[in-house]
C-alpha cells in the first residue's frame, strides 16, 4: 500500500514538472531553443521575432577569404570558400541575410522554416553551403527552395545528406530568396502526430484498464502462497 | 540464423576469456568486495558515456551513430549481473508489460494534452532514441540501481539513481528541463523499486521517447 501510495505521488510530481516545461523529453538529443517564426503556427506562444544576419568579407589579392555569415539567432547560416565570390575590383564583400515578411504561400508548397533573402554585393563564383534550422514542432522540410522574387515562383533545389538534427543542408550557387519546405500534396514526416499522440495515450489508458482487470482477478483467485512467490521474485 | 547463433556463440567465447584473464578477474573480485567501489565505477562509467553521447551527438553527421555507440555503451554495464537483480525477471509478465504501457501514458500524458507543441522526431533518430532507453534503463535502473542497492539499500538506490540519472542529463537538456527530468528519473526508480521490475521502465521510457 505504502508503495502504491509512493508510485502516486511520484506520478503527481512528475505531471507538475513536465507541465512546467515545453513537451518533449529530448532523450539524448540536444534541445532545441523554440524557432523564431516571422508567422507563427497558430498553436506557438511567445514567439520572437527571427534575427537578421551581417557580414563583411575581405578581399586579400583579389581572393575574397573565408567566412561565414549568419542571422543572430542561428537559424540560418550561409559558408563562403577562399574565392567564393567574383571579388573584381573589390575590397570586401557584404552579405546580409534578412526575414521575409509578409510570409510567402506558394501554392502547392508548404514552407517549414521563414523564408529568408540573402544578398550580397558581389556574385558567387563558387557554390556555398547553407544550412537551415527548423522547429521541432513542424514536420521536417524535404527541400530547400530558392525564388529570385519574394513573389516566386519557388524552386526546390534539394539538400544535401542530413547533418544535425532539425537542420537542412544545401549547396547554393547564387543569391536570393530561400526557404525549405515541402510539397502540400506529400506525406511529410510525422506530420500528422499532434493528432495521434492524444489517440494513443487513449488507447494505451484503455489497453491498461481493458488487459489489467482480467489480469487482476486472475491474480486474487491464484492461492496466496504462489502470490507471494511472485511477490519475492 | 546460423550466423546469428555463430555471432552469439563467439560473444559468449570473447565473455569467458575476459572473465578468465587475470586482470579482468582481479577487477571482478575487487567489485564483489567492495560494493562501494563497484557502485561508484559503474556511476562514473555511465556518466561519462552518458555526457560523451550528449557532446559527440552534437556534432555534424555524428548524432546518429553517437546516440547508437552511447546507448549500447550503457547496455555493457549489465555485464556480469543476473537478469532477476536487473529487475528483468519473466515471471508476472503481463503486468510488467501493462505496467510498461502504464508507464508511458503517464510520460506522455503532460505532452498530449498540449499535443499542437509536441516536437517531432525525424524518422532517421527512431533506432538511437530505441537503443538510448533501452541501454539508459538496464544501466540506470538496472546495472546502477543493483548496486547502490547492495550498498545502502533501496533508498540509496532510488536517490542515487535519480540523482546520477539527473547528472548525466546535464549536458543535453537546459536547465529548466533537469526538474522534469529528475521528476521522471524517481517515478522510473520508484516503479523498479516498487515492482522489482525493469521491464515496464524500459516499454515506458521506449514509447515515450519514440512519441517525442
Amino acid at each position: 500500500m505504502r508503495r502504491a501510495a509512493l508510485l502516486a505521488v511520484a506520478v503527481v510530481v512528475y505531471a507538475v514538472a513536465a507541465w512546467m516545461v515545453a513537451p518533449g523529453f529530448y532523450d539524448g538529443f540536444t534541445p532545441q531553443q523554440p524557432y523564431n517564426w516571422v508567422c507563427p503556427p497558430v498553436h506557438i506562444t511567445g514567439n520572437q521575432q527571427p534575427s537578421s544576419g551581417h557580414l563583411v568579407i575581405q578581399v586579400i589579392n583579389g581572393v575574397s577569404d573565408a567566412n561565414s555569415a549568419f542571422t543572430d539567432d542561428g537559424q540560418v547560416v550561409i559558408g563562403f570558400l577562399p574565392g567564393a565570390f567574383n571579388a573584381t575590383g573589390k575590397t570586401t564583400i557584404t552579405v546580409d541575410i534578412k526575414p521575409l515578411n509578409p510570409c510567402p504561400k506558394p501554392p502547392g508548397l508548404t514552407i517549414a522554416t521563414n523564408a529568408y533573402a540573402i544578398t550580397a554585393d558581389a556574385p558567387l563564383a563558387m557554390k556555398a553551403g547553407l544550412v537551415m534550422r527548423y522547429s521541432d514542432i513542424v514536420p521536417a522540410p524535404s527541400n530547400v527552395y530558392y525564388a529570385t522574387s519574394a513573389d516566386g515562383p519557388w524552386t526546390g533545389i534539394g539538400v544535401s545528406s542530413e547533418a544535425q538534427p532539425f537542420t537542412v543542408n544545401t549547396q547554393v550557387d547564387k543569391f536570393g530568396y530561400y526557404a525549405a519546405g515541402y510539397p502540400t500534396s506529400s506525406v511529410s514526416h510525422g506530420g500528422a502526430s499532434s493528432q495521434i499522440l492524444p489517440i494513443a495515450i487513449a488507447v494505451l489508458i484503455v489497453a491498461v484498464l481493458v488487459a489489467g482487470i482480467p489480469l487482476a482477478i486472475i491474480r486474487r483467485r491464484r492461492p496466496a502462497g504462489e502470490a507471494e512467490e511472485d511477490d519475492d521474485s | 540464423m546460423d550466423s546469428a547463433g555463430s555471432w552469439l556463440g563467439w560473444v559468449c567465447s570473447l565473455y569467458r576469456r575476459l572473465s578468465d584473464s587475470p586482470i579482468i578477474g582481479f577487477v571482478l573480485s575487487v567489485f564483489a568486495a567492495r560494493p562501494a567501489v563497484r557502485a561508484a565505477a559503474i556511476a562514473i562509467y555511465i556518466l561519462l558515456a552518458e555526457w560523451s553521447r550528449a557532446l559527440i551527438s552534437t556534432q555534424p553527421r555524428a548524432a546518429m551513430g553517437a546516440l547508437v555507440l552511447g546507448g549500447l555503451a550503457l547496455v555493457v554495464t549489465a555485464a556480469g549481473w543476473p537478469l532477476e537483480r536487473l529487475g528483468l525477471g519473466n515471471s508476472r509478465f503481463g503486468f510488467r508489460v501493462l505496467g510498461g504501457l502504464a508507464l508511458a501514458a503517464v510520460l506522455l500524458l503532460p505532452a498530449a494534452v498540449r499535443s499542437s507543441a509536441v516536437p517531432i522526431l525525424p524518422a532517421f533518430l527512431v533506432l538511437p532514441a530505441v537503443v538510448v532507453a533501452v541501454g539508459e534503463e538496464i544501466a540506470f535502473r538496472g546495472a546502477l540501481y543493483a548496486a547502490l542497492e547492495d550498498l545502502g539499500g533501496a533508498p540509496v538506490a532510488i536517490i542515487g539513481t535519480t540523482a546520477l540519472w539527473t547528472a548525466a542529463h546535464a549536458l543535453s537538456h537546459p536547465p529548466q528541463f533537469l526538474f522534469a527530468v529528475a521528476a521522471a528519473g524517481l517515478l522510473l526508480a520508484l516503479w523498479r523499486w516498487a515492482c522489482k521490475d525493469l521491464v515496464a521502465p524500459i516499454i515506458g521510457h521506449v514509447i515515450a521517447d519514440l512519441a517525442l
